[in-house]
């Protein structure tokens, strides 16, 4: 590492400030002249956020994950987001709507369709009452159905919101607006800015790393969800598998000793050296230092990733098998990633797509399967960092992409084998748990029927605001500048800090 | 043709030229009147355009302004106002709101019955008639009470407090960045905090870009970290607020220095050989203490908690 450390950036920067110069840069200079007069006052009026110079985040190259202190004191040091794909229903598990049951089978008001675009419903659906008996419970009397016993018992460290919304009704966009902040491909993944914005604490291990479970098929919107976008590729999640290698071809090939491996490392770091020397692109300066970052991860993430290291009792509480690839796996290494000094940690469970056409996409078949998959596990997660004091400064997020109808979906018009609702962006559930926020409480509401908000919505970039807000960030000001912008993770809309949930 | 002849055959009926514009104006005015019955906006209107009637306008600090305005503003106005004005109604400002479209007024003063804005914004979505219209999401729960209230409390331009309302909701204020102050506040350990971060690579950070606050974390160097590293640090001890020392090899003979440190809020000493923990507890800003996985008694952590002090693990465990 040391040759590397040594290297001078300043070619570096020459690169990245050619690179950041744009036709809006040029166009920006020539209004020098006649035009200054006029846009020194204009130009007064519409400086960025109250003028600040923008914050700094350049690193040596050779150490791109290196810390950097968050703008403010923030509440927590890392993120643990628990993304359970293809969108849990709220209307089963936590927005309890008894007016909603009292109407099952009717058909639903003409005003839920007319004029609405639905994912596949077809004519009038039938309206469809909570499939599961609800009740309240902990000190907080939130309300919670019966298909979550294990997380019940975490219920009072919960910040649960019902008023999340979103603009996107099919999965791929809606994840990706999730967690990138946009509906397209191309934008930097959450995890990404976050390692952008304050480095990760352990060098031996990937500052963003994401374990996925249930995933034949992987995320709809596949890898952009953990991508870097415009950011530097070095902040991109790096997905781990819970079983056997936890990054594929990361071990050495048999006959391979770690000596004979650091040899081929120093013969390829010299030729990347000379490289960069010729053309002066800091990608290759992050290129040894990933190849470097690999050699060390082959010791640290076989260690952080071995579950056969707990002890029997933690296994049984997480409901966690050494040698599988499952949920409960999942969260018990994220734990160990979490004490390591990971600093986001995304986890993806699939398969709560629960539209009733095959068996798996049942409410009362798939939902209650994908409720055993990860409820034991989930309130384990939470109940093991919390015992450690590790829930001071950790958030923990669980949600979908959107939420789902109160209508029974009919897909083509027609009733189906199995019950199912339809997508539904305006209206869906996720909770918080962890350092910053208030616990045991309900933030905002949804009307009688579970259609639309009520009271409180939350934007998909409100909840970004909050999140960026508790590790430290002013959301305007956490920017990297890409095609003559200040790209931020909430985009250009105007976000804002939930600061009712705020503790 | 024909007929201008009779017209003009018939000179003895020949109006007078006074009688003849008198006629005029007084349908027009008859004109206009109708029109102001129909529509009096319209008479509004002219009144202001002809300087007769003072344009209304609201005081910046008053309830319509603070609570008003922006619902109507980012919820209204893209239909009802600059760019287009449907049923040629404009909210955004207080003159368009009290001035209503084109079916009449939108406000009652005092009167949310017979308001229509009040009507519309109360219809449930699957009225033809509801506002925002079919498809935007409709008002909150409290926004319509916003509405409703002002309404009903004269729909004024200056009252300021509104009793009963909602609350607003509170803006989270950020704090700015005097980067020469912070500077300034770092300067006299900036240089014993750069060669101490040489020496302990990845250890020691500022807490945040606006404050002078040091954290360590050594947890990451396991059992190369030592009482003696501890030590080392203690140049930096008055500004330490956040000590990370799980897995390290630290003893209770760093107890001492810890329990010294003036701004000391969370410390972790999971996983070390640390046991009697007494005296700790006189950290003056201690909040948290981590000692899961240690020998810690759990008689030991009482101190602890009767200071308030959080205590994870210590006693039985997990």
């Amino acid at each position: 590492m040391k040759p590397v450390a040594d290297m001078k950036n300043i070619h570096q920067l020459d690169l990245a400030q050619i690179q950041a110069q744009t036709r809006r840069h040029f166009l920006g200079w020539g209004t020098g002249g006649l035009g200054a007069f006029f846009l020194n006052s204009t130009l007064a009026n519409a400086a960025p956020a109250g003028g600040h110079a923008p914050l700094d985040f350049a690193r040596n190259p050779a150490t791109p994950l290196s810390v950097l202190p968050p703008q403010f004191a923030g509440k927590i040091k890392r993120v643990i987001y628990l993304h359970m794909g293809g969108a849990p229903s709220q209307l089963e598990l936590f927005d309890y709507k008894p007016t909603l049951a009292r109407f099952h089978g009717h058909d639903c008001p003409e005003s839920f369709i007319k004029g609405k675009r639905l994912a596949f419903i077809q004519g009038i659906p039938k309206l469809l009452g909570p499939m599961f008996p609800f009740h309240r419970a902990g000190k907080s009397g939130t309300w919670i159905s019966d298909r979550l016993p294990h997380l019940e018992r975490a219920i009072d460290d919960l910040c649960v919101i019902k008023s999340m919304k979103t603009d996107q009704f099919n999965h791929a966009p809606a994840q990706l607006l999730v967690h990138t902040g946009d509906a397209r491909t191309g934008y930097a993944s959450l995890g990404s800015w976050v390692t952008y914005g304050l480095g990760s604490e352990n060098q031996n291990l990937p500052g963003f790393i994401v374990l996925i479970s249930n995933g034949g098929t992987t995320a709809n919107a596949g890898k952009p969800l953990w991508g870097s976008g415009f950011l530097p590729s070095v902040y991109q999640g790096v997905a781990c598998r819970s079983a056997g290698e936890p990054v594929l071809y990361l071990d050495n090939p048999k006959s391979v000793s770690r000596a004979e491996r650091r040899k081929v490392l120093d013969a390829v770091d010299e030729i990347n050296r000379q490289t960069y020397q010729q053309f002066g692109n800091p990608e290759t300066v992050t290129r040894i230092a990933q190849y470097e970052m690999a050699f060390r991860m082959q010791l640290e993430a076989s260690d952080a990733m071995d579950i056969r290291r707990e002890p029997k009792a933690v296994l049984e509480r997480y409901g966690a098998e050494p040698g599988k690839t499952s949920y409960a796996n999942n969260c018990l290494v994220a734990r160990r990633l979490a004490e390591r000094g990971v600093r986001y940690i995304q986890l993806y469970h699939w398969g709560w797509d629960s539209h009733g056409t095959p068996t798996d996409e049942g409410l009362n078949v798939g939902l209650v399967g994908r409720c055993r998959d990860t409820d034991k596990a989930t309130a384990a997660l939470l109940a093991d960092l919390k015992a450690r004091g590790l829930l001071e400064d950790t958030l923990v997020v669980w949600g979908g992409e959107f939420g789902r109808t109160p209508m029974w979906e009919n897909r083509g018009g027609q009733e189906m084998e199995f019950i199912g609702r339809d997508h539904h962006p305006n209206c869906f559930t996720i909770w918080m748990a962890g350092g910053g926020i208030k616990h045991g409480i309900s933030y905002g509401e949804t009307d009688d029927m579970g259609y639309e908000i009520a009271r409180n919505p939350v934007e998909v970039r409100d909840l970004h605001a909050t999140m960026l807000y508790l590790l430290g960030f002013d959301y305007r000001r956490l920017n990297y500048p890409y095609q003559g912008l200040d790209q931020k993770l909430t985009g250009v809309k105007p976000a804002r800090i939930v600061s009712e949930i705020l503790a | 043709m024909s007929g201008g002849d009779g017209i003009s055959g018939r000179q003895s009926g020949r109006l007078s030229a006074a009688a003849y514009f008198g006629c005029v104006a007084l349908l027009t005015l008859a004109g206009v009147g109708l029109s102001i019955l129909a529509q009096p906006a319209l008479g509004h209107d002219m009144l202001q355009l002809m300087g007769l009637e003072r344009v209304p306008q609201a005081d910046s600090a008053s309830f319509y302004a603070k609570r008003v305005t922006p619902l109507l503003e980012t919820r209204c106005a893209a239909c009802h106002g600059e760019k287009r004005q449907k049923s040629d109604l404009r909210l955004d400002s207080f003159a368009g709101l009290l001035r209503g479209g084109k079916h009449g007024a939108v406000i009652r003063p005092g009167d949310t019955k017979n308001s229509e804005l009040s009507l519309r914004i109360s219809l449930p979505s699957s009225d033809d008639r509801a506002m925002p219209p079919s498809g935007k999401p409709p008002l909150t729960e409290d926004e319509k009470t916003v509405i409703r209230l002002w309404i009903a409390h004269g729909a004024s331009g200056v009252l300021r407090d509104i009793a009963g309302a909602p609350k607003p909701v509170a803006e989270v204020k950020l704090p700015e960045l005097d980067t020469a102050r912070v500077e300034k506040q770092r300067a006299p350990l900036a240089a014993m905090v750069r060669r101490l971060q040489g020496r302990f690579p990845g250890v020691i950070a500022y807490e945040a870009r606006d404050t002078a606050d040091l954290e360590i974390n050594a947890s990451l160097r396991a059992t190369d970290f030592g009482d003696a590293d501890l030590q080392a640090l203690a140049p930096l001890a008055a500004r330490i607020v956040r000590a990370d020392l799980s897995g390290t090899a630290v003893t209770d003979a760093s107890l001492p220095v810890l329990a010294a440190m003036p701004k000391l809020k969370n410390l972790r000493l999971s996983g070390t050989k640390v046991g009697d923990i007494r005296g700790l507890e006189a950290a003056p800003a201690l909040k948290s203490l981590s000692v899961v996985n240690t020998k810690v008694s759990g008689s030991a952590l009482a101190a602890f908690k009767a200071k308030g002090i959080t205590v994870y693990g210590g006693g039985d465990g997990p």
